[in-house]
């Protein structure tokens, strides 16, 4: 009876959706949000290559409640992926010093998320700023 | 008295093994960091304004303005950034958190999301190519 039986710490079959574990689950799904949308603008290339009759139907499909309700969820994603990427960000750079002193995670967070706030708002400028044009 | 000499565990004709993860890793901040700051934008302009003619000429959505984005250079290397790192994102995440729940083979998991995030993309390339110029 010497054979090695080393402890297994038992842990649910579905730890991934109780609690501690289920903020990096829902973090990591985000990404799958933001695959999907990416999904829907391929379509639309497909579309697009296939000629006007296929791009009406694409348009047509962008504009029924069904696609409301999927935009929606998926920007909901989208915005939980910003919000989660930028928390992360003070631990997946190199350490911010500013005069000697350590710039404080929560701070390059903030800024992290103003700066996105603010590309995000400049793209939608640009594109109104187009639409007026033309 | 004997001397050790002290050999590196590789030789030098022989490359050291080298991991191709820091590649998946690139596209998968890439896509993360691009998705982070222009996503929520990109999301209400092709999901909701510019279909609907919400706040802007419903003619931009247009067959031939849309066309003509996508035959620009410009319009097409933007087009290609976000939908291929878009998926290369979403497979990163997809693949470590399959293998975290041990939802199944390794190779079967890169295949199911590595695998299709590099069809996906080669298909983005022969569309945008097709498309011309």
């Amino acid at each position: 009876m010497s054979e090695r039986r080393p402890f297994h710490r038992p842990q649910p079959r579905r730890w991934w959706a109780h609690k501690p574990y289920l903020a990096y689950t829902l973090r990591e799904l985000s990404g799958v949000a933001v695959a999907l949308y990416g999904a829907i603008l391929l379509a639309g290339l497909i579309c697009l290559w296939r000629g006007p009759a296929a791009y009406a139907i694409y348009l047509r499909m962008l504009r029924s409640d069904a696609s409301l309700v999927v935009h929606l969820v998926l920007l909901a994603g989208m915005l939980w992926h910003v919000l989660t990427w930028f928390q992360i960000l003070p631990k997946t750079m190199p350490k911010l010093i500013v005069r000697g002193r350590q710039v404080p995670p929560r701070k390059v967070t903030a800024i992290a998320l103003l700066v996105a706030v603010v590309c995000s708002a400049a793209l939608l400028v640009v594109a109104v700023a187009i639409g007026v044009r033309s | 008295m004997r001397t050790n000499v002290v050999r590196p565990a590789v030789s030098h004709h022989a490359a050291p093994k080298r991991s191709v993860a820091p590649v998946f890793w690139l596209l998968f901040g890439a896509g993360g960091m691009l998705s982070a700051l222009f996503g929520p934008a990109l999301i209400i302009l092709t999901g909701f304004v510019l279909p609907n003619g919400w706040g802007l000429p419903a003619s931009l959505a247009d067959f031939s303005h849309v066309l003509g984005f996508v035959r620009h250079p410009i319009g097409k290397l933007v087009v290609l950034a976000v939908i291929a790192l878009f998926f290369w994102h979403g497979a990163e995440r997809l693949f470590l958190t399959l293998k975290d729940m041990r939802a199944g083979a390794l190779p079967v998991l890169r295949l199911m999301t590595y695998g299709v995030a590099a069809v996906l993309t080669l298909l983005t390339i022969a569309l945008l190519l097709a498309i011309g110029f």
